[in-house]
């Protein structure tokens, strides 16, 4: 018996013939002598006649036979039996649904093979085993041209695990220090449990607890569901605290698509009673219940520092789907990037485009307001080049820097009357956000700096936000969306190590309105090393 | 002096702008049912402070409405003892400035018997006796179901917690809680007499909060309700009721602009007789000015006014530090980063030369 665990050797099976490991071949000369006919048995006795010289020289000759068969001309096989072993606490309905249907498929040999590898790979992305092997073996005697196959898998000793680090979550604005725990294979149907606590730099707080399944009954693809409760704290920008109660069920999630249904309690709260009065009007409890689609392609060569290739992401959400006091409303985001290698020291251009809108559902939509953690916001030092929800970032300003703004509430202080400071403004986000980038990125001329991936950039980004509800769309007009453009033009340095992706870079404000808060300066970025 | 110089500035805000007073939904005949919101109501009509409504139906329980703005300012109900007290304090809107005898004894501790006494059994009825669908009506019914469902039980375990019942003494709190009521009720009704308003005929601010727990206690809750059959014994206090719901309701239906409700003053009563109300509960109770009240909220500072205090030097010093720190971490990680990056890169040969093999 040999295994058919190395998927190295099976990517070409012709081609890697002649390089096969020895074992591989005795697995199919084992499987090939299946085809030897009735006599077979009896060569094999008068083989075992204790003649060793002769007996290996018997083997080798057939061995070099079934070489060469296998190599010139596709040889036929049928699976007969598909067996099991080691899964003391795995169905076994999982892994012969990840893995039956592609091995009893192969007509071939050959293809059997191939089978047998991807099989094995699928096995080891379940992330419940610690070793997967697959066998092919003799099938029954009296059926000739016939194989069984043994998967043997070797589970889990240790069911918990434990992560911590330092990660920058897609829909996060900055990076997060993150610890979970999971437990693999609870109920052995490949279930991983985790239970996870973040902190995140903007005093984002998370704490959940999940469940994956990789397939449920037949539906194909890995459901999730999860559990969290979140508080995020925008006092100093928009004069709200968010605190978030909510389950996440993910439908849908293949390469390119990604389908999930999210029901939250959403609570906006303003301790510091301050807040403005648009922001005000949107305090209190509120339930979200929207069902989130994304589609997504990444055609770049690389995530860090694309050279080479395109992306696009679309994003849909509806909400207001559980009953008619929810909120209600349709967002939209797109994002387009494009990657060009300009050929000199190893430089790239990178562009992209980012437009999203935002529209409240309910009925009378035209005048009501849509809300305001929904709602887009430009601003923050996150780089715009890597992640594809690039739409927020707009180097230069400050986070949620950019936009409609109102001022907060006055309080007559009790010191002097004039000099006490203005009470300040609450940005309130828009409905209409498009925002775009340009960024050449080249190599430094040191070799030190080239081996350590450190490389500089050039950037020109510019944004813009609108409010069109609550009748405001009247008043909107392409001319003037147009020339209140605000942008930023810069340089900077970006230097990846292990545990971040910093960034550092020099940004010159070329354009900005009247209460944006950009700032022509030095600016540090940090985003996750992936 | 600089509070002369804050509250000229409230004033002049008061003067210039338009007034909106944000409460919670009408609801059995009342321009709104919640019985905090109502004295509000009732004292700037009182005062004929002409006013717009805002409703809000998404934060039940939120300590800060009812609150009034005026221009960028804001009276809000969990500040320097509620809203009365606010606009009193800021020297913008006083009743009882008219009244000769404001600050005496007599009108303090009939405030402080209205709103500690009556506002205690108001509470116990809504959220404690009766059964869910007034406050249902009242606070609830624009939520979500289970958020309403969750909000809902949550008061109703915060009031019984604040009133001090518990399994064993139930029986017993709720006798006492009725007790006071009814030595209230009788209190005040002496006090009244044939008066149209409880001090010498001119009105105060404790005649629109015994307006207001009235009004409430005679529309909202149900016949079958012992605070109202006790309220009802007293023929003065009703018809005092009565009286001023008709004043409030005859200016305000002639258009001194309630904005955003038309449907107050038909506001189906047939809601509440389904013969399941519960009893309405004051979320916070505008408690009297007596700031030793054990049960006033008047101690938080709001987080700007430290913020404030912070000095321009103190400003240049922070932002300095930060920067010294950030170039610190800078120059750590480059150097773990070019020290990484030399040493894996040798690593990555060895392996190549092993695959090779």
């Amino acid at each position: 018996m040999a295994s058919a665990a190395d998927p190295a050797a099976d990517q070409n099976p012709r081609d890697a013939e002649p390089r096969k490991p020895t074992n591989e071949v005795e697995a199919e000369a084992e499987v090939a002598e299946e085809y030897e006919e009735d006599d077979y048995e009896e060569e094999d006795e008068e083989d075992e006649q204790p003649d060793g010289p002769a007996a290996s020289a018997a083997e080798r000759e057939k061995i070099r036979a079934v070489f060469q068969r296998l190599s010139s001309e596709q040889v036929g096989i049928r699976v007969h039996d598909v067996v099991i072993k080691g899964n003391s606490k795995t169905r076994d309905e999982l892994i012969e649904a990840e893995v039956l249907d592609l091995l009893r498929a192969a007509p071939t040999i050959q293809d059997l093979l191939r089978a047998a590898s991807v099989a094995t790979a699928r096995l080891r992305q379940l992330d419940v085993f610690d070793a997967v092997k697959i066998t092919l073996d003799a099938g029954p005697p009296e059926l000739p041209g016939t194989t069984n196959v043994v998967i043997e898998v070797v589970e889990a000793a240790n069911p918990v695990t434990g992560t911590a680090g330092v990660y920058s979550k897609p829909e996060a604005r900055s990076w997060s220090l993150e610890g979970s725990l999971k437990f693999k294979n609870l109920f052995g149907y490949g279930d991983i449990w985790d239970a996870s606590g973040a902190y995140g730099w903007d005093q984002t707080t998370e704490v959940g607890v999940g469940v994956s399944l990789p397939r449920f009954k037949s539906i194909p693809t890995p459901l999730m569901a999860r559990a969290s409760l979140s508080s995020q704290d925008w006092l100093k920008f928009s004069s709200y605290k968010e605190r978030l109660l909510g389950l996440s069920f993910g439908l849908l999630s293949t390469v390119n698509h990604d389908l999930s249904y999210n029901l939250t309690w959403r609570m906006l709260t303003d301790p510091s009673r301050a807040a403005s009065k648009s922001i005000r009007r949107q305090l209190g409890h509120n339930l979200l219940s929207a069902l989130k689609y994304t589609y997504k392609i990444d055609e770049r060569d690389s995530y860090l520092r694309p050279t080479k290739g395109y992306a696009f992401q679309s994003s849909s959400q509806v909400g207001g789907l559980w009953d008619s006091k929810g909120l209600k409303f349709f967002r939209q985001e797109f994002d387009v990037r494009g990657a060009v290698p300009l050929g000199f020291f190893n430089s790239a251009l990178n562009v992209g485009l980012g437009a999203g809108v935002i529209l409240p559902l309910a009925r009378g939509f035209m005048n009501s307001s849509s809300p305001v953690p929904d709602r887009f916001y430009l601003g923050g030092h996150s780089s715009p080049v890597c992640s594809l929800s690039g739409l927020s970032s707009l180097l230069g300003f400050r986070t949620r820097g950019v936009g409609p703004t109102e001022p907060r509430r006055l309080v007559p202080s009790e010191s002097d009357g004039d000099s006490s400071a203005t009470p300040g403004r609450d940005y309130l986000g828009g409905d209409l956000a498009v925002s775009a980038f340009a960024d050449l990125s080249f190599d430094l001329p040191l070799k030190l700096f080239r081996d350590a991936g450190i490389h500089g950039h050039a950037f020109l980004t510019a944004g813009n936000l609108v409010k069109l509800s609550e009748g405001e769309y009247k008043k909107f007009s392409f001319p003037e969306f147009r020339s209140t453009f605000r942008s930023t033009a810069g340089v900077g340095i970006i230097l990846p190590t292990k545990l971040f992706r910093v960034e550092v870079n020099y940004c010159y404000i070329l354009k900005q309105a009247e209460h944006d808060s950009g700032k022509t300066g030095i600016q540090f970025s940090f985003s996750s090393p992936m | 002096m600089a509070s002369a110089t804050a509250a000229e500035a409230a004033a002049t805000e008061w003067e210039a702008a338009r007034k909106v007073l944000v409460a919670r939904k009408p609801c059995f005949g009342l321009p709104t049912a919640c019985p905090t919101c109502l004295p509000v109501y009732v004292y700037l009509r009182m005062a004929q402070v002409p006013f717009d409504i805002h409703v809000d139906t998404s934060f039940p329980d939120a300590d800060h409405i009812p609150y009034v703005e005026f221009g960028d300012c804001v009276a809000f109900n969990n500040e320097k003892g509620g809203v009365i007290e606010c606009l009193k304090e800021d020297k913008i809107l006083n009743l009882n400035s008219n009244h000769p005898s404001a600050s005496s004894p007599d009108v303090l501790s009939t405030k402080a018997m209205v709103s500690t006494w009556l506002a205690d059994a108001l509470q116990y009825e809504l959220w404690v006796v009766s059964d869910d669908s007034i406050a249902h009506d009242i606070y609830f019914s624009d939520l979500s179901w289970p958020i309403g469902k969750i909000l809902h039980w949550k008061k109703a375990r915060d009031v019984k917690q604040l009133l001090g019942i518990t399994k064993l003494n139930a029986a017993e709190r709720e006798e006492e809680i009725y007790q006071r009521a009814s030595v209230a009720y009788d209190a005040l009704s002496l006090r009244l007499g044939d008066q149209t308003y409880l001090f010498d005929n001119s009105p105060t601010d404790v005649d629109a909060l015994f307006l207001g727990h009235a009004l409430f206690v005679l529309n909202a809750l149900p016949d079958t309700s012992v605070l109202r059959g006790t309220l009802q014994k007293h023929d003065n206090l009703v018809n005092f009721a009565e009286h001023h719901k008709a004043q409030l309701l005859e200016s305000s239906s002639s258009g001194l602009g309630s904005s955003s409700d038309p449907s107050m003053l038909s506001t189906p009563r047939k809601k509440a007789s389904a013969g399941r109300r519960s009893a309405m509960v004051n979320w916070e109770q505008p408690r009297a000015v007596l700031s030793s009240a054990g049960r006033s909220r008047v101690g938080y500072k709001p987080k700007p006014r430290a913020k404030k205090e912070r000095t321009e030097e103190e400003k240049t010093f922070r932002r300095r530090a930060k920067y010294f720190l950030a170039t610190q971490l800078v120059a750590v990680l480059v150097f773990l980063s070019l020290l990484g990056g030399v040493d894996s890169s040798e690593l990555e040969d060895d392996d190549g030369i092993d695959y090779e093999d």
